[in-house]
């Protein structure tokens, strides 16, 4: 019987081990050595040195940078897109009446489309005589350069990844909408209650396993943030847009596979840490 | 409660499990003191002169990738029981395909290199050290034989170069009546007349951001300074050398003659036709680029001319070279393809076929090099460039270069700081060695 089973279970079992487990297993054994470029055809050759590589990590000005950056990234925006993506769905429900699939269509297509398609069309917002300083400059506001600026690179970046994710979680949402009971607002409208205490006591409870989902998601999503820089900025300027996940993937370029290791392991801690963290202060109360 | 307890148990034997495989794994481990790699190399047996048989493999990036194809057919005929297959590889993915290649013992004949990888994988083992007798060494340029060359043995061979000019506005320097420069000083002056004559920038360098340190390292090279020590041991970049390359860069930011900003590729070709920049540096394919984009008449408009210098003019010199991998089949007809792919005709005809400029010096006596007003300038220049040194931790070094250099144009740190945290930080990042 049990037998049976596993034999059913294994062509995922066997491309799990080799395709995931193993990988996975293989990299965090990875980061206890000294393993470089020069180690790639003798792997097993290789020193172990411990928790060396962590205790560099955390001495690295530019590692504690990325978390910085990350951290600010992830702290503003993924309430941000959630709360923008929240206000979308609520019109494209209630409000918006015409060209319904219109807008539906325009807020997500972000999401549907190529980083690099993106990149091009930001590029000549962003730059110093692109379409928002030209805007700005109706007013007479002189822009910033701002994916050059130190102060500016970041906020631009979080706007774009705001702006791409925003179709993702509309789509959640309305549908979590559209499953909120009826009967809930008749009964509350019976008692009196206007459209502000309908939608904090009545659609956003009912909404909170959507709302919970969205969460955890963009949280996982933007704290491996790296196509942005990647495309937009590798980086810089001076660091001020250096993700977690860009300086890994700069130190595995460098062949520092070891080290990078450890680096990607402390991301995977952080997000592990988010998720526990989301899930106790948005998860369902215990009855 | 106990189902709960027992699901905890046997999580706690899955992670106990993995971490036991894992130290398993570990034991078997050790770094052999001999230590693998560049260094205890020998070159295999000579090249003999018959015709090459067999098959071969080989890697190439870009342009060079989707071309080769043509040139190697000419070998194909001159060699019949010979057949080459040519592999086009991007060069976004091919430092990463040929760092698989090598951890998986799959690895094609012989491969296309940038000139700064050579150190890195020459460390892996991978290579074959050049066969004695091969090639002449003399044949190369001096610059550009180097990067072939890790601890004094040379892995494989320069097939093309690639060197930085000035580029500048004719019209304008004749409207300012000044000379193309040769000296530092004459350079600021050159590309302040720029300036008066119209141009909103003198110059366009890039104030940091990636690979600004081809920019800044010649300056060092100039007045004799260097990344490394005579036996390659140590960095030195705490020297005046550098200090002053750094303050003399930076002297074209503060006083408002290079624009505080990187320009993207697409756009330096514009800003430079429609006058906005007087001048930059560039390799050769920005000749048919600003052709192309500038339209006939701009041709009288430009020109190109050796970087102005201090003790010298060195410029700059990248380019691609072809390395043989230890675990070919065909050891012999690989070699035999990369001696002729570096004889001067079969460099001529690639020219042709690529626009790739030859490695080797002879082919440059041609009428087609010698005679072009342009090529003829980047010949000179190849006799006075230098490449970085082919150590394995390179990238990263000039990863720390790149960004003290951007914070010194910045005005967040001096020169003087900026090239003591370059040496710490080259130091504790090693040569690699």
């Amino acid at each position: 019987m049990t037998l049976t089973a596993w034999l059913f279970a294994l062509p995922f079992v066997v491309l799990f081990l080799v395709f995931m487990a193993g990988p996975i297993v293989g990299s965090l054994v990875m980061s206890f050595t000294d393993m470089t470029t020069r180690d790639l055809q003798t792997p097993f050759q290789v020193d172990i040195v411990g928790v060396d590589n962590y205790v560099r990590l955390f001495q690295d000005p530019r590692f504690l940078r990325s978390l910085l950056n990350t951290f600010t990234f992830v702290v503003v925006a993924v309430p941000l897109t959630m709360a923008l993506a929240l206000a979308v769905a609520l019109a494209l429900d209630k409000g918006i009446r015409r060209f319904r699939t219109v807008y539906r269509v325009g807020f997500y297509t972000p999401v549907v489309t190529s980083i690099v398609a993106i990149a091009i069309v930001w590029r000549f917002i962003l730059q110093p005589d692109g379409l928002l300083n030209g805007f700005l400059g109706l007013f007479g506001i002189q822009g910033p350069d701002w994916l050059q600026s130190t102060t500016w690179a970041l906020p631009s970046l979080i706007a774009m990844a705001v702006w791409r994710n925003i179709g993702t979680l509309m789509v959640i949402f309305l549908a979590a909408l559209q499953g909120v009971p009826r009967e809930h607002h008749e009964a509350a409208m019976v008692d009196g209650a206007n459209a502000w205490q309908r939608f904090w006591n009545i659609t956003i409870p009912a909404m909170r396993p959507a709302i919970l989902f969205s969460a955890v998601i963009t949280g996982i999503g933007f704290l491996q943030f790296f196509e942005e820089p990647f495309v937009m900025t590798r980086g810089g300027p001076l660091d001020s847009t250096l993700s977690a996940a860009m300086y890994t993937f700069q130190q595995f370029g460098f062949g520092n596979y070891a080290y990078a290791s450890a680096a990607s392991y402390v991301l995977f801690l952080a997000i592990v840490v988010l998720a526990l963290i989301q899930f106790r202060l948005l998860g369902r109360k215990e009855d | 409660m106990t189902r709960t307890a027992a699901r905890k148990t046997s999580r706690w034997t899955a992670i106990g499990a993995v971490t036991l495989v894992g130290a398993l794994a570990l034991a078997g481990c050790g770094r052999s003191d001999e230590g693998g790699g560049a260094g205890g190399d020998s070159a295999g047996e000579a090249i003999d002169d018959s015709p090459a048989t067999g098959e071969l493999t080989v890697w190439a990036m870009g342009n060079e990738g989707e071309v080769l194809d043509e040139l190697v057919g000419q070998f194909e005929e001159e060699n019949p029981d010979v057949s080459v297959e040519v592999t086009a590889v991007p060069w976004e993915s091919a430092h990463d395909r040929i760092a698989t290649a090598i951890a998986g013992g799959e690895t094609p004949d012989i491969t296309m290199l940038g000139t700064t990888w050579v150190g890195e994988f020459a460390a892996t083992g991978a290579f074959e050290p050049t066969p004695e007798g091969l090639v002449d060494e003399s044949a190369f340029f001096e610059g550009s034989w180097e990067t072939a060359v890790v601890d004094d043995v040379a892995y494989g061979v320069p097939w093309y170069v690639d060197t930085r000019v000035l580029y500048y506005r004719t019209d304008l320097a004749d409207q300012a009546g000044v000379e193309p420069p040769t000296t530092w000083d004459e350079y600021t002056e050159f590309t302040k007349a720029l300036q008066s004559a119209g141009a909103t920038w003198g110059v366009s360098l890039p104030p940091g951001g990636f690979d600004s340190w081809q920019y800044v390292t010649p300056l060092a090279w100039q007045q004799g300074g260097d990344i490394l020590n005579e036996d390659g041991t140590e960095f030195t970049f705490d020297t005046p050398e550098w200090e002053e390359a750094f303050t003399y860069y930076k002297s074209f930011f503060d006083e408002g003659i290079a624009e505080p900003r990187r320009l993207e590729g697409g756009e330096i070709e514009q800003a430079f036709i429609n006058g906005e920049v007087g001048a930059f540096y560039s390799g050769p394919f920005h000749v048919s680029l600003l052709l192309d984009q500038g339209g006939e008449e701009f041709a009288d408009k430009f020109a190109v001319t050796m970087v102005p210098g201090a003790d010298s003019r060195t410029s700059f010199t990248g380019g691609g070279n072809l390395a043989v991998f230890e675990d070919t089949d065909n050891r012999d007809a690989a070699w035999k393809l990369v001696r002729w792919l570096s004889q001067p005709e079969t460099q001529i005809s690639w020219y042709e076929i690529s626009t790739d400029l030859p490695s080797v010096q002879e082919a440059w006596d041609d009428p087609t090099f010698s005679e072009d007003p342009y090529l003829s300038v980047f010949g000179e220049q190849l006799q006075d460039s230098k490449a970085p040194p082919a150590i394995p931790t390179w990238a990263q070094v000039s990863a720390v270069i790149d960004q003290e250099l951007e914070k010194t144009t910045r005005g967040e740190t001096t020169p003087a700081d900026a090239i003591a945290t370059i040496q710490q930080q080259a130091q504790s990042i090693g040569t690699g060695k």
